[in-house]
């Protein structure tokens, strides 16, 4: 399906490929990737789980990989995360400056494009992204990207390993697209906590496409947090496949905030019995802010358990939408998932959509979900005012009740501040920050 | 009871509408400082309505009359406004908050009013203490600290919460709207002690109740009988007690 925009992104391959070495897997991989979305083309809004991303920039965006544009300084990064091993990644390069590695034998952190033909630390990921039809973008970065993190935690029972990835997005979309990527791979029995962060330097109006593979193993346990916080002009769109293997617990949580237009595509696949998946999204839109994130799971073995959460605030003239879908495949006995989606408009001209979706193909399984949209509570409003609450402060009060849900649950109390902070930009705090009561 | 001689609450030919419906017609009513009164009537004959209104809930539509408190104009007071003005609505129903913890929201009530009178904020500690002191009048147990407002209570709970925030805000006019309704015997005495325990010669209490149960354990200076939004009959103690008796039919009939 040779479309002008598929036409015009092999052009800016083949020119992008010039400037690279010739050999090598990365260069058979990126061949492949480019030969499968040729074939594909990119999603287009008739597509019924893209209907609600803002596709128009593609028309205009460069896909060769940028160069940055800027140098980046520590200080332009968030504040470091207390007992949090640093990898910093501009414009989808390694900056080892900016850095500061991790002193752990058992965890291999490698940027990819020092990985080379090394053995195994660029295994082809348990699932493969672009498989399905929406993880297209997955085959987009793919094709382009040269560097990232190919990361290998081995089984390491006391204490898991704490990881912090900022990936920093410094160039302008005209000079071209950022493109991080995250290889990820954790053993039977590893433990590991991961805060991904994406994040701008300047003000730059850039185009990120981002791809994670996430493989938890047997009995492995990780918590990744995810922060969407790029610039206001930034354009981003996000693929990220997981499988999770029997008995692991992957928790999940993702705070999208940033970008002018904002794309996430998250595939997990639970793929051994009594898998355990948490997935909790938070998405806050102000002005003409776009925040689309399809959620799909796949049950594909016994008694796994899914919770997934949405909170989504959309204000001013703002889109904000969460398509949740659970899939409980035939060989799934047994399966547990909730689905709680709850999107909040918070003016006249936002919009909020919401929508759970469930297809079960096996018997004996449990399966729940809600899903509302609207806007405050007027009885919740009311109660605050007549207990004296100004009603500035009793919105604010009740848009975080909203969120609490999710942002509860953030583990790392350093990162759990940074959040609120942010949050706190968008959906001012009713007070000032209050001591734990 | 010590009774001022100008009324805490003055409620004057009162006529309120919902949706062009008209509930209250014509309502008049005094309540002084050190007063207890109780609002008895059928469903419907607009207790509720009342309550909601004296407490600025949207929705109503005033088409006659007026409210003084303290000799101020309550009607063109907002919600908030009438609460730090020492105005407590307990609520017939409560909603459930989940997310808005209770002891946040009790200290952000304090404070509200404390701010209204030009005072500090309340020491945190010290209000913890407090709180836990009336918890314990209240038989509330500790986890409801950690909880969200009214998240998960029983019906019994939620009342008693509305209880328990009316005597940590320490109102002027308390107006509790059916709070013995869907209580066994043993929460009503709870509530009631903690209603009692409010009565001053400064403050004032307006009950709501369907029932003249509540009024065995708080017993009323005044009783009035609500139909068709207004007062048909007003009394002592002894009122409820005959339309316990009676029942509503015999007021109503006479009203007709």
């Amino acid at each position: 399906m040779s479309t002008p925009l598929t036409a015009r992104i092999v052009e800016e391959h083949a020119n992008a490929s010039r400037a690279l070495p010739p050999a090598g897997p990365t260069a058979a991989r990126r061949r492949t990737a480019l030969a499968a979305l040729t074939a594909s083309g990119l999603p287009t809004s008739r597509d019924e789980n893209w209907k609600y991303a803002n596709l128009r920039p593609l028309e205009r965006l460069r896909f060769v990989p940028a160069a940055p544009a800027q140098p980046v300084a520590a200080t332009d990064l968030p504040a470091a995360i207390p007992g949090f091993a640093r990898y910093v990644f501009v414009d989808g390069a390694f900056a080892p400056a900016l850095s500061a590695a991790l002193n752990a034998t058992a965890t291999a952190v490698t940027p990819l494009c020092a990985a080379g033909d090394a053995a195994g630390t660029s295994a082809a990921p348990a699932h493969t992204p672009g498989a399905d039809a929406d993880e297209r973008f997955a085959l987009l970065n793919e094709a382009f990207a040269t560097d990232g993190a190919a990361i290998r935690v081995a089984a390491h029972p006391e204490e898991p390993v704490r990881l912090e990835l900022v990936f920093v997005a410094s160039a302008d979309a005209h000079s071209g697209a950022s493109y991080p990527r995250l290889e990820l791979r954790l053993e039977s029995q590893a433990q590991l906590l991961l805060i991904e962060r994406h994040v701008s330097a300047g003000p730059g109006a850039s185009f990120v496409n981002s791809a994670v593979t996430v493989d938890v193993g047997a009995g492995a346990t990780l918590h990744h947090y995810r922060l969407q916080e790029l610039a206001v002009r930034a354009i981003v769109f996000d693929t990220l496949c997981a499988a999770v293997g029997r008995d692991a617990c992957y928790r999940l949580h993702g705070i999208n905030i940033g970008a002018q237009s904002a794309r996430s595509t998250l595939a997990v696949r639970l793929t051994g019995e009594r898998a355990d998946l948490r997935l909790a999204v938070v998405a806050l839109g102000e002005h003409q802010q776009v925040q689309d994130t399809y959620a799909r799971v796949e049950h594909a073995a016994p008694r796994a358990h899914t919770e997934q959460v949405f909170r989504g605030i959309s204000a001013g003239r703002a889109r904000v939408a969460f398509n949740g879908k659970i899939v409980v495949g035939s060989e799934a006995h047994g399966t547990d998932s909730r689905q709680s989606l709850r999107g909040l408009l918070a003016g006249p001209e936002a919009e909020i959509d919401v929508r759970p979706q469930l297809e079960i193909y096996t018997d004996e399984v449990r399966c729940s979900h809600g899903a509302t949209a609207g806007k405050l509570d007027e009885n919740m409003l009311f109660y605050l005012l007549s207990r004296g609450l100004e009603p500035e402060v009793a919105q604010r009060l009740l848009k975080w009740a909203f969120l609490e849900d999710v942002v509860a649950k953030i583990g790392v109390a350093e990162l759990r501040r940074q959040i609120e902070e942010r949050l706190a930009l968008q959906v001012p705090e009713p007070f000032a920050r209050a001591e734990s009561a | 009871m010590a009774a001022s001689r100008t009324p805490l609450l003055a409620i004057d030919d009162l006529h309120v509408s919902v949706e062009g419906k008209k509930i209250l017609n014509g309502l008049t009513l005094q309540v002084r400082a050190g007063e207890v009164h109780a609002i008895m009537g059928p469903n419907g004959s607009g207790k509720s309505t009342l309550a909601h209104v004296l407490a600025g809930r949207p929705g109503y539509e005033i088409t006659a009359g007026t409210v003084s408190y303290e000799g101020r104009d309550l009607l063109a007071l907002a919600p908030e406004e009438r609460a730090r003005q020492g105005v407590f609505l307990g609520f017939q129903y409560p909603v459930e908050i989940p997310g808005v913890n209770n002891v946040y929201l009790l200290k952000a009530a304090v404070n509200a009013v404390r701010q209204q009178r030009g005072l500090p904020e309340v020491d945190a500690f010290e209000f913890l203490g407090l709180v836990r002191e009336k918890m314990k009048r209240m038989h509330i147990e500790d986890s409801f600290l950690s909880r969200g407002v009214n998240e998960g209570f029983s019906g019994g709970e939620k009342k008693r919460n509305e209880v328990l925030q009316m005597l940590v805000l320490e109102p002027r006019l308390a107006i509790l709207d059916e709070t013995d309704s869907g209580l066994d015997i043993d929460a009503l005495k709870v509530v009631a002690a903690g209603v009692n325990s409010q009565r001053s010669p400064e403050r004032a209490c307006l009950l709501v109740t369907h029932y003249q149960r509540l009024l065995e354990y708080v017993v009323p200076d005044i009783v009035h009988v609500l139909v068709r939004g207004r007062i048909a009959r007003s009394g002592d103690r002894t009122l409820a007690l005959e339309l316990e008796r009676r029942g509503y039919d015999w007021v109503t009939g006479e009203a007709a």
